[in-house]
């Protein structure tokens, strides 16, 4: 008697283990989340690049002291009131629309570099001119004279 | 006619969209977004670049240097209240600078910028120097 009872209580168990579904994870939450994740990752990445303009410079250590061969152009602080501020280009005095040829036309060998001395107020912008203009004539080394400190 | 409607309906479940490969796609897109991801970091103050025709084309990474027309110094969006503050960052993190990007604004004195230049390529442990590049606008 008790025996044929434990059977059909086992056979019960087993009906029901055989009848659990297994569990299961549900993903619509998850997917909901990665496509968010995803959707803000794809706005916020930029893959443009940016423009600019390369400054070579030696490498680091004393500064050389012999006198660089090349173009210098030598900026002198732009006068109360203006933007810009007088340019000589090896001891010539030359204006911005001029500057082009000069480059243009002087001697091979002084054409690798440009030297640029500058004077400390003289706005940046004057500066990145100055090396577009080079750049355009042809000159990839553009380099800035400083004051050696102790 | 209408009993195949019923089956159809009944036997719907199976015939969904299979979920499976549009979750890897999915993903798949989702860690190459994540890890080729560069935030662009506003400085605290805003910069006005310079114009040039002539441009070259750098990768956008992190720390660059940015200087406004007072000559205030960021690096990305930490500002640095002295030069020394800024050798110092440049030298924490020299192994994740190969080009310094300068971000001038075109009313910056040149004298600010040639100190941070004349610094940064100190600092640098490296024997050819640290590339250093002047930011121009992006419009032609």
């Amino acid at each position: 008697m008790s025996q044929q009872l434990g059977d059909a209580k086992l056979s019960l168990l087993a009906n029901r283990m055989r009848e659990r579904k297994p569990p299961t994870l549900s993903m619509a939450p998850m997917i909901d989340c990665v496509f968010l994740l995803l959707i803000f990752f794809m706005v916020s990445t930029t893959f443009s690049p940016i423009p600019g303009l390369r400054v070579q410079l030696p490498p680091p250590g004393k500064p050389s002291p012999d006198k660089p061969k090349g173009l210098t152009v030598r900026i002198a602080n732009p006068e109360a009131g203006e933007e810009q501020g007088t340019m000589v280009l090896n001891d010539v005095v030359v204006q911005v629309e001029e500057m082009f040829n000069q480059f243009i036309n002087a001697p091979d060998e002084s054409k690798n570099m440009l030297i640029i001395q500058s004077e400390r107020d003289v706005l940046h912008e004057q500066i990145v001119q100055v090396m577009d203009i080079a750049k355009q004539a042809g000159i990839d080394k553009i380099g800035f004279a400083i004051v050696a400190r102790d | 006619m209408a009993l195949n409607m019923a089956r159809r309906k009944k036997t719907g479940d199976d015939d969904d969209i299979p979920m499976a490969p549009m979750i890897d796609c999915v993903f798949l897109l989702l860690i190459f977004f994540m890890v080729s991801a560069v935030m662009k970091v506003p400085p605290p103050f805003t910069v006005t670049l310079p114009d040039s025709a002539t441009q070259h084309e750098f990768t956008r990474k992190k720390f660059n240097l940015f200087i406004n027309s007072d000559g205030r110094i960021s690096i990305d969006d930490q500002e640095m209240l002295t030069l020394e503050d800024m050798e110092l960052f440049i030298a924490a993190h020299e192994n994740q600078i190969s080009t310094l990007i300068i971000k001038a604004d075109k009313r910056a004195k040149h004298g600010v910028v040639i100190d941070v230049v004349e610094r940064a390529k100190m600092r640098s442990s490296k024997t050819e120097g640290l590339e250093i590049a002047f930011a121009v606008s992006e419009e032609d």
